[in-house]
């Protein structure tokens, strides 16, 4: 016997387990195409899949974003076919540092961080992840770091335009019934203000 | 009209974190910027010291890596990478380096060139 509040309790499940399917299968869409765009400086990505984890955030929470972009990674690296090389590493552990800042905003600052300012933090997170990885295990050096400010300044600009993105990707989707009970989400704040 | 639309996307913390960005990135920038020029280009293999030359003296020095030859080029007090198998060609595109402490690397050829000072230079994270 299944009561109708099972019902929707199981559908709401359904629907979010079909959503973040389609969002992972983006985000590695992007980051495919991102690993194709020629770039003109080391490293330096605008990090477009971000958008999905982002959006992933602020319909299901923290834990779906850490879902997604581990996932997108591990199924990127294996479409680029860079499984457990370098970029691999880079990747992962700039992917890492991107949600362990992204959870770090969303769970400090949560009364007032919007999804810009998440963006910002995962793009950070990003590159001091990488910087990290690379000055232990791939480079093997400190001078790295002398990358920092400019790897921050771009991280910045990317992140502005990847969280205006997620704004706006968020915004469209909640128009849908299907995202009706996800109204709460984090950096929804200017919608009431 | 376009531009507004954007900025209310943006939340008060939002405009925060971002001067706290910039902030970050002037200060991890004054922290990198005005090293004085350094003495000796030293080229490493890994961990090793594969390679050293003052940074005076104008010559080319061609190096074997797993990949192939990289070449590298000291001319007027500047080292660059001029040729490289890798397939990316990061390295060239890094440019020319005379500060102390500044870095050249090729990763996929495992080969990093470092300028270094007369003494022995600090790097950035022990300072």
């Amino acid at each position: 016997m299944i009561s109708s509040a099972d019902k929707q309790e199981t559908l709401e499940q359904t629907r979010q387990r079909v959503f973040m399917a389609l969002f992972i299968a983006l985000a590695v869409g992007l980051h495919t195409f991102e690993a194709l765009l020629p770039n003109p400086l080391p490293w330096f990505r605008i990090g477009l899949a971000n958008i999905l984890a982002l959006t992933a955030l602020s319909f299901y929470g923290l834990r779906a974003m850490w879902v997604l972009s581990l996932s997108r990674i591990f199924i990127g690296s294996l479409l680029i076919g860079n499984l457990f090389g370098p970029g691999f590493l880079l990747s992962f552990f700039g992917g890492a540092g991107a949600c362990l800042l992204m959870s770090a905003g969303a769970l400090l600052l949560n009364r007032g961080i919007g999804l810009v300012g998440l963006s910002i933090l995962g793009a950070s997170g990003h590159i001091c992840g990488q910087l990290l990885i690379a000055s232990l295990v791939v480079v093997q050096h400190q001078s790295i770091w002398l990358l920092l400010p400019a790897f921050l300044l771009f991280a910045l600009i990317s992140g502005i335009i990847n969280g205006l993105a997620a704004d706006f990707l968020v915004d469209y989707l909640l128009q849908h019934p299907a995202f009706s009970a996800c109204r709460k989400g984090f950096g929804r704040h200017h919608v009431e203000g | 009209m376009a531009l507004s639309s954007l900025w209310v996307r943006i939340t008060r913390t939002d405009r925060w974190l971002i001067a706290f960005t910039i902030l970050a990135a002037v200060a991890s920038l004054w922290l990198t910027i005005g090293r004085p020029a350094g003495q000796n280009v030293v080229i490493y293999e890994g961990d090793k010291i594969i390679f050293t030359a003052p940074l005076s003296q104008q010559r080319s020095i061609v190096l074997h890596g797993p990949l192939g030859e990289t070449q590298v080029e000291i001319v007027a007090g500047q080292v660059r990478i001029t040729s490289s198998p890798c397939p990316r060609k990061i390295c060239i595109g890094m440019g020319e380096i005379h500060r102390s402490g500044d870095l050249l690397a090729c990763v996929p050829n495992r080969v990093v060139v470092r300028i270094e000072g007369e003494e022995r230079s600090y790097d950035l994270l022990s300072r």
